[in-house]
């Protein structure tokens, strides 16, 4: 029996050592397991928001991605934030802002508001907070959007001023989409290591528990400065797999979450205690026409007719079921610099003439069309629709799905063929897109014209508010003029949403859980 | 018997260098992680000065040497993402895994060694024609599938189970079914061959004859025999179930070693990848190490081999 005693041992120790494990030992308070949020009996406090990936850290300023982003702006606020429907500057921490001379901006700050270890929030925080970003130790992957952040000085306990290094009108959008405000005393005491597990900011709600790839608790924080939150206890819950995020939402252990493709609206309509709630995102999906390399893209001609010949309105309604709101030039709407753009229409007779004009016959031409899958609304049908319709003139294209971060790195090493589908977000302003967009310094367009470029950063660099959307106005029609690319559509967000959740989605794809409540 | 010990022991710092060497080179096909951990809009500068400052610029045989001296001191390295020890960010998913395993294999224990006994005891019954149907079905469904298939009815249907995540003991109920089922079905067919081949031994026909009770017959005559050869298969099987979970483990959202390495490699999260390939070998050989000297106990044979 001795060999069975030896083998029996080692799998006791290992049953012991699993039952040990944080997270997935029993016996926990209970608000991780299923259906917390949604008991139908009693008053309901609770949510339960289903992400697909946990956050990196949980340190504020570090980490770029959406899903720690949207999840820390619940322990953290904002100086500025953008208004959940259409996109404005509102105040957060920061009651105002002011341009002191072209170099200089100053901020006056919220006073009476307290971090939630009783720290009060002052200047101090937020010159913190910058540093950090700055800070070539941190590593902040936001650091590039901020070197031109050349110094943060305290000028009285509410009232700070930012110096940069060279005019930097965009400023105001940084502070708003990456800055969020962390209490100094608290990340020196404790050091960034252990901040990064355990935050303390000034949001509405406050640290419980994090179990990683699990869940992360929050409850709601007493001395919130806009009052406590209707709900008092949050979680985000991980589910990397989309079938079992619907699942756990149809069996009531989620309320929420974001991403339905456009095939599972219905079923989720069709279920009990369930609606789909939708948003115009501010991030837009678009076909690129490469002009980096030699080939028949780089003629106006070519790239106008492949406009006509892409029925935008088709794929809208038969692919994504009409989810998204088209697009007709650079800029979608909720873009602070739109003005509305000639559209090209649907016109294969014309693409023809077109082609065959610019010295090329449609029928011999061979074009490639990169797409990746899942990145963005049915991206990869679009593609095929899009080879579908340009086939109808003649054009064959030969359709490459490829894996995320292939596709993306594929683009940044300008190793793309001729097109390739691609979204970008949140596209706010008109500087984020365009200057992002169409230099030779960004690839992610593929399109660049020295003439174009030199007007780019002329524009960028204007001071005045006025002229410079005037600038960005005239930029607009010439990149349509020019098909720098085919523009597609805003994304629709998806919201799979509890029937008694009161929330509206916001078009930064954030959840900013203060807003929600019970019905 | 010491021979023999060193010499697979040696075999297994081979297999789990070799593991490792092979995957390092093969996740580099898939390019370099650089991209995805910086904004988009980060200029060519900055995504070269954090190349190199993650040393990705340098030739790959450099970064080889580099990765092996200091993996063989148990240093991987940084996760790209969360600037974290990568190999205490796998052990820390670690016990998670192998208590789902643990149950994996304890069910299917329960279940196939008495199936496998009434199927070879009751050859050609109706209970031989379930228990061969149970392992063919078994073997055939993709736990991808099954799992979903779980999830549907049992969390959303029903809403008697949770459909995913750790937590509380109930949690284990779904995944744990969903990863046994495969083994269920190799020991059900495993216990039921080894069964039939000694029932025919002359010994048990002597037993029989001298009137042994039925029971004692199975169970002290033949069961103890036959378990002989299926501590290979369950060592094998642990092996399996510890690094074949990673579809289990992001179906049911559970957080183990599996799904660590699956949403790594999409990350492109280098340093976890290689930490969790490094713990998944090691476990691996050092399974198949202790079988190996349990067999060679059991059989004397083997050492003399």
């Amino acid at each position: 029996m001795k060999k069975y005693l030896v083998l029996l041992m080692t799998i006791g120790l290992l049953v012991v050592m699993a039952a040990c494990t944080e997270g997935t030992a029993g016996g926990d308070d209970g608000t991780s397991s299923d259906g917390s949020g949604s008991d139908d009996g009693g008053e309901k406090d609770s949510l339960v928001i289903g992400f697909e990936s946990d956050a990196a850290t949980l340190i504020a300023n570090n980490d770029v991605n959406y899903v720690t982003d949207t999840q820390i702006r619940n322990i953290y606020d904002p100086l500025i934030e953008r208004d959940a429907q259409n996109g404005d500057l509102v105040p957060v921490l920061a009651e105002d802002w002011e341009n002191v001379d072209e170099l200089t901006w100053r901020l006056t700050l919220k006073e009476g508001v307290k971090f939630h270890n009783g720290a009060d929030f002052n200047a101090e925080s937020v010159k913190f907070s910058i540093d950090y970003i700055l800070d070539e130790a941190n590593n902040s992957a936001y650091r590039s959007r901020w070197v031109n952040v050349e110094e943060v000085i305290v000028l009285s306990d509410y009232e700070v001023e930012i110096k940069t290094s060279e005019p930097f009108p965009s400023l105001l959008d940084r502070i708003t989409e990456d800055l969020l405000i962390m209490e100094p005393g608290y990340v020196e005491e404790v050091g960034t290591e252990q901040a990064a597990k355990e935050p303390i900011g000034t949001g509405a709600y406050q640290f419980v528990e994090w179990s990683r790839d699990n869940y992360l608790q929050l409850e709601a924080f007493e001395d919130h400065w806009r009052g406590e939150p209707s709900i008092k206890n949050l979680e985000f819950r991980y589910i990397p797999e989309f079938s079992s995020r619907m699942s756990a939402f149809l069996s009531g252990e989620i309320d929420l979450f974001k991403n339905i493709p456009v095939d599972s609206v219905e079923e989720i309509e069709s279920s009990d205690n369930a609606k789909i709630e939708e948003v115009s995102s501010s991030r837009i999906n678009y076909l690129t026409l490469n002009t980096f390399h030699d080939g028949p893209l780089q003629d106006v001609k070519v790239r106008q007719a492949i406009n006509y010949a892409v029925d935008v309105d088709e794929l809208l309604e038969s692919v994504l079921n009409g989810y998204g709101t088209k697009m007709t030039g650079p800029l979608a709407e909720i873009n602070s610099g739109y003005v509305e753009t000639d559209d090209y229409g649907y016109d294969p007779d014309k693409a023809v003439e077109l082609i065959e004009e610019a010295g090329y016959d449609p029928e011999s031409m061979t074009l490639s069309l990169d797409t990746p899958n899942g990145r963005y609304p049915m991206d990869s049908h679009v593609a095929q629709g899009i080879a579908a319709q340009l086939s109808e003139i003649g054009i064959e294209v030969e359709v490459q799905v490829n894996e995320w971060g292939n596709h993306l790195e594929r683009i940044q090493n300008r190793e793309m063929g001729d097109m390739f589908i691609l979204g970008w977000g949140p596209a706010f302003t008109p500087q984020s897109t365009i200057e992002n967009l169409f230099t030779e310094n960004a690839p992610y367009s593929s399109f660049h014209d020295p003439e174009i470029e030199e007007r780019i950063h002329e524009v960028n660099t204007t001071f005045d508010d006025e002229e410079r959307m005037e600038g960005y106005a005239e930029l607009q029609h010439v990149l349509v003029e020019q098909a720098a690319w085919v523009p597609l559509w805003q994304q629709a967000d998806l919201y799979a949403v509890r029937g008694d959740l009161n929330f509206n989605p916001r078009v930064d794809e954030k959840f900013q859980v203060h807003e929600m409540s019970w019905e | 018997m010491l021979d023999f010990i060193i010499k697979r022991f040696l075999q297994v710092i081979v297999v789990v260098f070799l593991a490792l060497t092979v995957v390092f080179f093969l996740i580099r096909l898939a390019g370099d992680p650089t991209t995805l951990f910086l904004p988009p809009d980060a200029p060519r500068e900055q995504i070269e000065e954090y190349r190199e400052l993650l040393g990705y610029n340098r030739p790959l045989y450099v970064q080889y040497g580099d990765f092996v001296s200091s993996a063989v001191q148990g240093d991987f390295g940084e996760s790209l993402r969360s600037q974290e020890d990568a190999l205490g960010i796998v052990l820390s998913r670690l016990p998670a895994t192998f208590q789902l395993a643990i149950s994996a294999l304890v069910l299917a224990l329960l279940i196939a060694i008495p199936l496998g006994v009434l199927s070879a005891y009751k050859r050609n019954t109706v209970f031989d024609r379930i228990g061969v149907g149970l392992t063919v079905v078994g073997q055939a469904v993709p736990s991808f599938w099954l799992g979903l298939l779980l999830i549907f009815f049992f969390a959303a249907q029903l809403k008697v189970l949770p459909s995913g995540g750790g937590g509380t003991p109930v949690h284990m109920i779904l995944p744990t079914l969903t990863l046994a089922a495969y083994s269920v079905a190799r020991f059900t067919r495993f216990t039921r061959s080894a069964m039939l081949d000694v029932l025919r031994k002359d010994y048990i026909r002597t037993a029989k004859a001298s009137g042994v009770p039925t029971m004692r017959l199975i169970m002290r005559y033949a069961l103890r025999n036959s378990l002989i050869p299926i501590i290979t298969l369950v060592a094998l099987d642990l092996g399996v179930l510890l690094g074949g979970a990673v579809i289990t483990e992001v179906v049911f959202s559970w957080p183990g070693v599996g799904r660590l390495l699956m949403q790594s490699l999409m990350n492109r999260d280098f340093p976890i990848v290689l930490a969790g390939v490094f713990i998944i070998a090691l476990i691996y050989a050092i399974i198949n190490f202790v079988a190996d000297i349990l067999y060679a106990y059991v059989n004397p044979q083997i050492r003399v081999k």
